[in-house]
């Protein structure tokens, strides 16, 4: 695999296929799991069968690129960014993506390496930022200076991790979860709740801690303070080149941690604990070291987060953010930093897109394409495929504008090039009713209907599917972008768990029982 | 009257009105908690055979609570002033309505378990608890997109101009509602039921040999799979009716899910999560405790209360109040 | 292998759907200063939670919203678009959308933010962008009023503050429902709280006994509260947004035999669903189907939106739009059908003034700060057919 080439622990001649192998895998065929077959010894075969021909070179090319070469071109693209862009709009965002890939980088330390689900993560996030809003502020009147309230309160994110990941002793995985995830709900209610502790205003309560009354210092170093607006109310740029910094900082330097022998002892614990405690591994420390740096990274987030916003509120803090960071993590792959900072990047990135009608409309069709062709590849099924849905969906609409003028009545939601296409095809009626939820639930059967079944059944029924598909995104989804965001994020989560559980760059991994 | 004996009437009422309090919130506690028992039932169940934390559990109940709503439009009570006069159709409308809700869960349950738990059984363990995660929000959300972020009202207080809140037994100064009575009857019989069915026929014993060692029980010639599917069905079965209880009492909403499940986790985990007769108990006493803690200590605080009563059985006791505890054979 | 390269693949697919995307928003961070002719189409925004806790609030403002952009472009002879953000109750996204719609050059006003949260932390960057923002239900009074206001001069509402409901349920009570003691009820969230800060302050200052509870923002069964509720008690004051919980409370209030009447704040009025008699609610208007000139814009909603009831965050929602288009109008009367800077419109706002408001009565700004004149608070009791009946139009600061 690509990252054993990136463990110094490999040396070079390991990694290049010997001679006559490629012979002997293709002989041999790629090999499954199965009972009573090794491993190391079934994956090998697939491991050194690459792809011939240009892709094949393409992708040993890709490959062969150090990480840090990749870093530089992140580095670069999102530095380029602000001077691509004036948009107060698109710098935010890039700023808002950095700041998901800093979180998703920390969680990767405790689900992906340490292999713990810790449900409680965004607490550390939150208190990060709220212990920002404390120490820089009017709120106690304590004003301390960025340089040091920054690394005082990594600390303190790294310490709260060890003392929340204490339980993780006595407790394994679903245990360890249950209790994350409760003192999720205590930091909840505390933040919510916490203007009035024994008469003293603690964390603001509802209304959190932000405005002119709190005045939360602004990011400032060697007393060159960095304000949160323009004067034409648009995003300061330096916020993003800070972000950038830190991102560059924490993803270095949880590599070398990752190349250390914490990480290979980390990676041991995670593909099976029992026998690393066997090996006389500390395990209980290495879960606690696992805790502690995910949180002192998320806590690090935090106090960026809460110098930009100039202000901390408990609504921030939340459930379906915890959600999100998973999403990304899980998509990216588990385990791979370059996979969970690509995650951030999509799913952000995709959640964005998804706020405006028009541009989520693109999104959609050529991500139904792409799934098309990666499923049935370029084949007689794929145009059968595309070719039945169009012309059902044409045969449909004309049939029911013939019959009732209202079903097609209504209009595509926003704007672009697809919407006179899409006025054409899909059938709009200028107002749904009851048959939106109908239409909705038919096509989640149909879908999960669609993967019972195989074959050229499956392609058959894959056409009228679509079109259905076509028909609740226009719609039903179209018309409420945001729960659409969070249906996706569901649905993300659990295909992929189902389907690819590695990711996009994550290792597959088999647990041995 | 001497001081003497306005004191002592005094006190007399002050102690008697003291102890209707603490019977009221008793029965509060009892409703509450015959609701959590209900769910706490399914997580356990689920957890017993599955070793899987289902925490799309919640939005089922939630959907129980939805289905109830729907059958009570659709029979036509509006809710708008309707009452529905003879007492008899009162009762027999309320039981379609659970049996009805009862069934739409179950399939729910089947459903998800097919679909998103069943394809990872032999996967890591945090794999199912990732996919039920997005079962979850999945749910939730498509709900919210289905049928809008508004509070739907049973209107229950509308049937028989709110006999079944008014009326009802006395126990001393207290009055017990109705719809308290039936509540607390119909959980507690759903539960015997229940415990009727996992002790004393072969499809619960099935059950109980695969929750203690699947393997085994395989290899012993039962049916892994349809025994899964039946602890999905018992499980969700009962969550519906917890939703149509609940809503019948309280406004249901597409969010109630997450924090009721949260609840009902909490009373699993208490008992003792994978032992049935744990979470009737965890259920129970999580009810009385939150009662209790938002009638006598402080309602603000009432949750930070449950939840440290909670972090702290599981650093001291894991295994819950009537829980094994776990261990693993290598 | 194959994963890098569908991982480059995902990667590119992503990039080039969110370039195609921002291709249109993406403009010069001087947006505010170009010029627009008052014949093409501009935009207003609004911002608002559409989903999570506070959905049911964001949802029910968007639909008059849309009503209200729909029929009144026409009357003011503008070309409008409406371009609504979900803040999902959460400030930081309220600051990125607004960040996006500063940063589109067609946007000339904004509706909302519809919480004081958002208002709080959008209103610097809206201000200095010269955008207008109207909101229908940001009742924070420090947004406005004191020493330290904590949104800008370009933040408008058209609804009375927190403090002038709170004081005017508390001097109803005292004055005309003459209680002895009061149960205060808040659901941990910035309004309910504010209202009962509001109401505890001027009750305890009348001497008054108060007994203050809190409830989680997410419960509906409030059996273990009304319990507590003390059998003396002669009102309890639980200022929720959600009507269902109003009725809920009062219910069981009956149940457990309470002598305590509900009493509740702005957010409960829904005669649909909030009607047990006996209750009292407090609104900054009367049911807006008292006025007859208000019949075609309620028949006209009622059309687009067949299964919604009328609730008391939704009429303001149209007002806002109203005054705002009222505004733009204005500016570009001013500029001789061009607005030549956005920052004209916040000039404007506060000359407007309306006849035939949908709250009732005519409509201005008063002249000290951006809030209603003569805001004003009405006091309605649950009659037994459920209806609701004006007990106290005359006590209101």
């Amino acid at each position: 695999m690509s990252d054993d080439r990136l463990d110094p622990y490999d040396s070079g001649s390991l990694s290049a296929p010997l001679p006559g192998a490629a012979e002997a895998a293709a002989a041999e065929g790629a090999t499954s799991p199965a009972v009573g077959r090794d491993e190391w010894v079934a994956r090998h075969g697939a491991n050194l069968a690459g792809r011939g021909g240009i892709v094949g070179t393409i992708q040993a090319r890709l490959a062969s690129v150090p990480w840090w070469a990749w870093l530089a071109v992140l580095v670069a693209i999102v530095a380029l960014i602000p001077v691509g862009f004036e948009s107060g709009y698109v710098r935010r965002v890039a700023f808002d993506t950095l700041i998901y890939m800093l979180l998703a980088l920390g969680l990767n330390v405790v689900v992906g390496w340490g292999g713990l689900l810790d449900l409680g993560y965004i607490a550390f996030y939150g208190i990060g930022a709220y212990a920002y809003a404390m120490l820089s502020s009017s709120h106690f009147d304590v004003h301390l200076p960025s340089l040091v309230s920054i690394p005082l309160i990594v600390a303190l994110g790294a310490v709260v991790g060890l003392l929340i990941g204490l339980p993780s002793w006595r407790l394994s995985g679903d245990y360890l979860a249950i209790v994350t995830l409760f003192f999720f709900q205590l930091f909840i209610t505390i933040t919510t709740n916490g203007d009035d502790v024994f008469g003293i205003d603690l964390t603001g309560g509802s209304n959190g801690i932000s405005g002119v009354a709190a005045s939360v210092d602004p990011l400032s170093f060697f007393g060159w303070e960095l304000p949160q607006l323009t004067d034409a109310g648009a995003f300061n740029v330096a916020y993003i080149y800070v972000a950038l910094v830190v991102f560059v900082i924490v993803f270095v330097a949880l590599r070398f941690v990752n190349l250390s022998r914490t990480g290979r002892a980390w990676r041991s614990l995670r593909e099976d604990p029992l026998a690393a405690e066997m090996m006389g591994m500390p395990i209980n420390w290495l879960k606690l070291m696992a805790f502690s740096f995910g949180a002192a990274v998320a806590a690090l987030t935090g106090t960026i987060f809460a110098s930009l916003n100039a202000g901390v509120f408990p609504n921030t803090f939340q459930f379906p953010l915890l959600i999100t960071v998973y999403a990304m993590v899980i998509l990216g792959g588990a385990g791979s930093m370059g996979g969970v900072v690509l995650g951030a990047i999509i799913v952000n990135v995709l959640l964005e897109v998804l706020r405006e009608p028009g541009d989520a409309r693109y999104v959609f069709y050529v991500v139904v394409l792409a799934g098309l062709v990666a499923v049935l590849r370029f084949s007689v099924r794929l145009v059968v495929v595309l070719g039945g849905t169009i012309l059902l969906g044409f045969a449909v609409h004309v049939i029911t504008s013939v019959v009732s003028d209202r079903a097609v009545a209504g209009s595509p939601a926003g704007g672009g090039f697809l919407t006179g296409a899409v006025d054409r095809w899909v059938v709009l009626p200028d107002s749904l009713g009851a048959w939106a939820p109908i239409s909705y639930v038919a096509l989640v059967a149909a879908v999960l209907l669609l993967t019972t079944i195989s074959g050229w059944w499956r392609i058959a029924a894959l056409v009228p599917t679509l079109y259905l598909g076509a028909f609740v995104w226009e719609n039903v989804m179209l018309a409420k972008p945001e729960p659409t965001r969070y249906i996706l994020l569901g649905a993300i989560l659990v295909t992929l768990m189902v389907a690819r559980p590695a990711g996009i760059l994550g290792e597959r991994r088999v647990e041995i029982v | 009257m001497s001081t003497l004996s306005v004191l002592f009437d005094a006190s007399h009422v002050l102690a008697s009105q003291r102890w209707d309090e603490f019977l009221q919130q008793t029965i509060n506690g009892l409703t509450l908690g015959s609701v959590y028992a209900l769910i706490a039932l399914g997580y356990s169940m689920v957890y017993g055979v599955l070793k899987l934390l289902n925490f799309a559990h919640g939005d089922v109940y939630m959907v129980g609570a939805f289905i109830g709503f729907g059958m009570i439009q659709w029979l036509g009570f509006r809710g708008a002033g309707d009452t529905w006069a003879p007492v008899v159709s009162t009762w027999f409308v309320l039981l379609v309505v659970l049996a009805v809700s009862m069934a739409g869960t179950a399939g729910l349950g089947v459903a998800i378990e097919r679909f998103a738990y069943r394809p990872l059984r032999d996967a890591p363990r945090i794999a199912p608890l990732i996919s039920a995660l997005g079962v979850s929000f999945f749910i939730a959300y498509s709900m919210q997109l289905m049928f809008g972020s508004q509070q739907r009202d049973y209107n229950a207080f509308g049937i028989d101009n709110g006999k079944l809140f008014l009326d009802g037994v006395d126990i001393g100064n207290v009055r017990v509602p109705l719809l308290r009575i039936i509540i607390i009857v119909s959980a507690f019989v759903l539960m015997l039921l229940l415990w009727l069915l996992v002790t004393r026929t072969r499809t619960g014993k099935a059950m109980r040999a695969t929750s203690f060692d699947r393997e085994a029980a395989a290899m012993m010639g039962i049916d892994i799979d349809r025994v899964i599917v039946f602890t999905f069905v018992l499980g969700s079965a009962l969550a519906g009716p917890a939703g149509v209880m609940f809503a019948l009492r309280a406004p249901a909403s597409v969010t109630m899910g997450f924090v009721a499940g949260l609840k009902g986790f909490t009373a699993a985990v208490i008992g003792g999560i994978g032992s049935i007769p744990g979470a009737m108990g965890g259920g129970l006493i999580l009810g009385m405790a939150e009662a209790y803690t938002q009638g006598y200590i402080s309602s603000k605080w009432s949750d930070l209360f449950v939840f440290v009563i909670l972090i702290g059985f599981m650093l001291f006791r894991p295994q819950g109040l009537f829980g094994k505890a776990d261990i693993r054979k290598v | 292998m194959r994963r890098r390269w569908l991982a480059v693949t995902a990667l590119v697919a992503i990039v080039v759907a969110a370039l195609a995307s921002t291709a249109g928003a993406g403009s010069s961070a001087t947006a505010s200063s170009q010029a627009l002719s008052c014949k093409s189409t501009m935009k207003v925004a609004f911002l608002t939670p559409l989903t999570g806790d506070a959905g049911f609030l964001g949802n029910e403002q968007l639909s008059w919203a849309k009503y209200a952009v729909k029929t009144l472009q026409k009357q003011y002879g503008l070309k409008i678009q409406l371009l609504a953000g979900d803040t999902q109750l959460s400030a930081d996204l309220a600051s990125s959308l607004a960040q996006k719609y500063i940063a589109d050059p067609k946007v000339v006003g904004v509706l909302g933010p519809s919480t004081s949260g958002a208002v709080q932390a959008t209103s610097q960057a809206l201000f200095r962008a010269g955008l207008a923002h109207v909101s229908p239900s940001a009742t924070r009074t420090a947004l406005t009023k004191g020493n330290e206001k904590q949104a800008t001069p370009a933040f408008f509402r058209v609804v009375p503050d927190d403090d002038i409901q709170g004081p005017a349920d508390a001097l109803y009570m005292v004055d005309k429902l003459k209680v002895k003691k009061v149960v205060v009820v808040d659901s941990q969230e910035p309004y309910s709280v504010g209202l009962a800060n509001s109401i505890e302050r001027t009750l305890k200052a009348k001497g008054i006994t108060t007994q203050r509870e809190s409830v989680n923002v997410n419960t509906s069964d409030f059996s273990p509260i009304v319990t507590k509720v003390p059998g003396d008690a002669d009102i309890v004051f639980f200022g929720t947004q959600q009507p269902p919980k109003a009725q809920t409370f009062a219910q069981q209030l009956l149940e457990q035999g309470k002598k305590a009447k509900l009493f509740s704040g702005d957010g409960a009025n829904d005669p649909d669903k909030f009607k047990v008699p006996g209750s009292y609610v407090s609104n900054f208007a009367a049911p807006i189907n008292l006025f007859p000139y208000n019949k075609n814009i309620i028949a006209g909603w009622q059309k687009d939106n067949p299964n919604a009831t009328l609730g008391s965050f939704g009429p303001p929602t149209y007002g806002s739009v109203q005054v705002l288009f009222n505004a733009i109008k204005r500016a570009c009367d001013a500029g001789n059908g061009t607005i030549k800077n956005r920052r004209d419109v916040i000039k404007q706002v506060k000359k407007i003034s309306v006849k035939n408001w949908i709250l009732g009565g005519s409509f201005r700004f008063s002249t000290k700060t951006n809030d209603p004149l003569n805001g004003r608070f009405y006091i309605f009791q649950i009659q037994s057919n459920g209806s609701y009946k004006l007990v106290d139009p005359t006590i209101g600061s």
